[in-house]
């Protein structure tokens, strides 16, 4: 079987890695002849993932030279350059439901929306959004192809390392700038924490978290890195906002660490509370260091999470057997009939709707201001507030301006409705 | 090694082989109705053998295993008119196109049972292609069951992949729509009879959702029969003193294994601290002529 999986760029991702290895095992392990088709133009050399030597990579333009049985986008953006290729079936593997990455009201957040309502049958992840895509779009095909572990690099110990009297070892993972993986958050309730403990945090910019508040800031990592600073842990911290399958807690599962987490899409995979991790509420952030000083203290507790942790990591599938069904996936879309080019129609149609509406709102939201905030506009090109502004920004006049505060701010208030 | 885990011999456990034999006694009834039935991953055709009990069946089995004598004993095991061994390796495209080939060859209600098999193929990609292509057939129902890790604590050294709650997930989406899952629970429990007396016993008990120890997915024709309208549940005496025989021939089998293994190092460490006393140790050797 031909398969094209579509991708932005070959940068070092989670998202990025999971297709790389699905890639990789139809490839090595099913025969099949995989290219990893790149939509954009590529601004940096590619991360050296693992089995980029069996796979094809090429630009758009090339790609459009080839027939493909099966062609898969894997980011909402190669969405839509997924029509572009000539293929006799077209996927969408949804790693998560993207349009959560981007604020209310943006572009980006309607057109990651509407990508889910095209005529393309569905491979996801996760089970959360098997349901979604269930809900939205029943009549389309959706098949649940888990990630795998690479049990290789996550390496389980035979026995789990019991450790009774040292400082609890905690590790937060993740990218402080971005805002809904909750690091800073995570790095706070550690800081509150009253039994001993020694944190360790993983990131790939060092210089965004303030060293102080860790014992150890490291990274970027590799996972092999990775899995040495799980196995030396006792506990993945994580409160993150947006997850698609939640794989850090898994890797730390492998190495013998269990999870302190916020119930984000994804942790019911794999996550159970009070077994194998301890599920905090949201913004909780007493709560939560609570529930790390109690693992601080309760060693049996925290032996119990970590054995069980353990016992889960060992039922997940490798890469082989996941490889397996992303390869039994696309053998059977390519055998089932295409969805009808109306498949989706209706949804399409209301989230077009949906978009358009929210487009007039901010637009009327935005005129509204530029109305009201005339009268100031026009103030503000006079001399008199030029000279006025001078006289603002002098020291000597600073105590005048704080008496006339209560004066200001109600003519400030007055101009601006 | 005694291949003592995946095989049903004999020398089974009495409790797994009242498991096995169920799954085969809830998929009679859909063997019976069918002219074909094809049995994946058939093993020895014990469990089959006692869920179908001593009438024959008429139509036409196929007993496929990876091993020929394996097959072979099955297709003498089943009370079938008409049973055909077949080796073929389901873990390989071309195994699973022998299998094809083999059923392209004969007509009527197929029944397909792949029972316990999925687990133990490292590639199960053309299998499951093949039983969703199959149950695509007019009169064809396909039954097959997974174990649950979940509820296996022991280490199960014939499985190639993990099973559990997801991977069953996974494996239904990809199967045809009009599906019957089944899980399967282990039950225990007890009786009191006079002694020396035989009887026959009977007990109605409750049953609840609980953690599976197998699951039974089936599609195609036919398959709403299955434990309906009733759940279906199979109880066998323990045989304690054959379990008793079975855990310590187990346990000793595995203490002689590592004393054996103890002896071996201990030879290869004085081979290696001593290599001038090594052409005694290895005396056994045939001479350079080929003669000992």
């Amino acid at each position: 079987m031909k398969v094209a999986f579509l991708l932005n760029d070959l940068q070092l991702s989670g998202g990025v890695g999971v297709v790389v290895q699905h890639a990789r095992e139809l490839a090595l392990r099913h025969g099949h002849d995989v290219t990893l088709v790149l939509v954009r133009e590529q601004e940096a050399a590619p991360w050296q993932f693992d089995g980029l030597a069996h796979l094809h990579v090429e630009g758009l333009d090339d790609a459009r030279a080839t027939r493909f049985d099966v062609a898969v986008a894997t980011w909402w953006e190669t969405v839509y350059s997924l029509f572009e290729l000539d293929a006799e079936r077209y996927v969408h593997f949804v790693q998560s439901l993207e349009d959560r990455f981007y604020e209310r009201g943006t572009a980006e957040r309607a057109a990651a929306e509407t990508v889910l309502d095209l005529p393309v049958a569905f491979v996801t992840e996760a089970r959360w959004i098997a349901d979604t895509l269930a809900r939205i779009r029943p009549e389309a095909p959706c098949l649940y192809v888990r990630n795998g572990i690479d049990k290789t690099v996550f390496d389980s110990p035979a026995q789990l390392d019991v450790r009774v009297e040292e400082p609890l070892r905690i590790v937060v993972e993740g990218n402080p700038d971005v805002w809904f993986k909750g690091v800073h958050e995570a790095i706070g309730c550690v800081a509150a924490m009253r039994e001993p403990h020694r944190l360790t945090v993983v990131t790939g910019d060092a210089s965004k978290v303030d060293a102080a508040a860790a014992d150890r800031v490291v990274g970027p990592l590799t996972h092999r890195e990775m899995a040495r600073v799980y196995a030396d842990s006792d506990v993945v911290l994580k409160l993150s906002r947006v997850e698609g399958m939640f794989g850090p807690p898994l890797e730390g599962f492998h190495m013998g660490a269990t999870c302190v987490v916020a119930p984000v899409t994804g942790y019911d995979e794999y996550i159970e509370h009070g077994w194998n991790g301890l599920v905090v509420d949201w913004d909780d952030m007493e709560g939560t260091t609570r529930a790390l000083d109690l693992l601080a203290r309760d060693r049996r507790l925290l032996t119990f999470l970590r054995a069980n942790a353990l016992e889960t990591a060992r039922a997940w599938p490798t890469w082989e057997q996941s490889g397996t069904f992303m390869a039994a996936a696309l053998e059977r879309i390519r055998r089932d009939p295409p969805p009808t080019a109306y498949a989706g129609a209706r949804q399409l149609a209301a989230d077009q709707l949906l978009a358009l509406d929210t487009q007039r709102h901010t637009m009327h939201a935005r005129d509204e201001f530029r109305r009201l905030a005339k009268p100031a506009l026009r103030l503000k090109r006079t001399g008199a507030w030029r000279v006025l502004r001078r006289l603002r920004e002098h020291p000597r006049m600073q105590p005048v301006w704080t008496l006339l505060r209560p004066l200001t701010r109600r003519l400030r208030a007055k101009l601006t409705g | 090694m005694p291949d003592w885990h995946e095989r049903i011999t004999d020398d089974t456990r009495p409790s797994i082989r009242a498991e096995h034999a169920l799954r085969y006694a809830v998929a009679a009834p859909l063997i019976r109705a069918s002219a074909r039935w094809c049995d994946l991953g058939c093993g020895s055709g014990l469990a089959a053998a006692d869920a179908l009990g001593d009438a024959a069946y008429e139509g036409r089995a196929l007993l496929v295993d990876r091993a020929a004598e394996t097959a072979e004993r099955a297709a003498a095991a089943v009370p079938a008119r008409d049973a055909v061994a077949l080796a073929a390796d389901l873990a390989d495209a071309d195994g699973v196109a022998a299998v094809r080939a083999a059923l392209a060859d004969g007509d009527g209600p197929l029944c397909v049972t792949c029972l316990e098999t999925i687990h133990q193929l490292a590639d199960f990609a053309p299998l499951v292609a093949l039983l969703s292509e199959l149950a695509a057939e007019p009169g064809c129902s396909v039954v097959l069951s997974v174990p649950n890790d979940a509820y296996w604590s022991l280490e199960r050294e014939h499985a190639a992949t993990s099973w559990g709650e997801g991977a069953v997930e996974e494996l239904r989406s990809l199967l045809p729509a009009d599906q019957r899952v089944l899980h399967q629970v282990a039950l225990a429990g007890s009786a009191l009879l006079p002694a020396g007396e035989r009887a026959e016993g009977s007990a109605s008990f409750a049953l609840a959702p609980g953690v599976p120890s197998h699951v039974v997915v089936a599609f195609g024709a036919g398959v709403e029969q299955l434990c309906a309208p009733a759940p279906a549940a199979a109880v066998a005496q323990a045989d304690v003193e054959a379990q008793r025989r079975w855990e310590r021939q187990r346990e000793s089998d595995l203490l002689h294994s590592a004393a054996a293994i103890a002896a071996l190092e201990r030879r290869l460490a004085a081979c290696e601290t001593a290599p001038a006393a090594a052409p005694a140790e290895v005396s056994d050797a045939p001479a350079a002529g080929g003669q000992a």
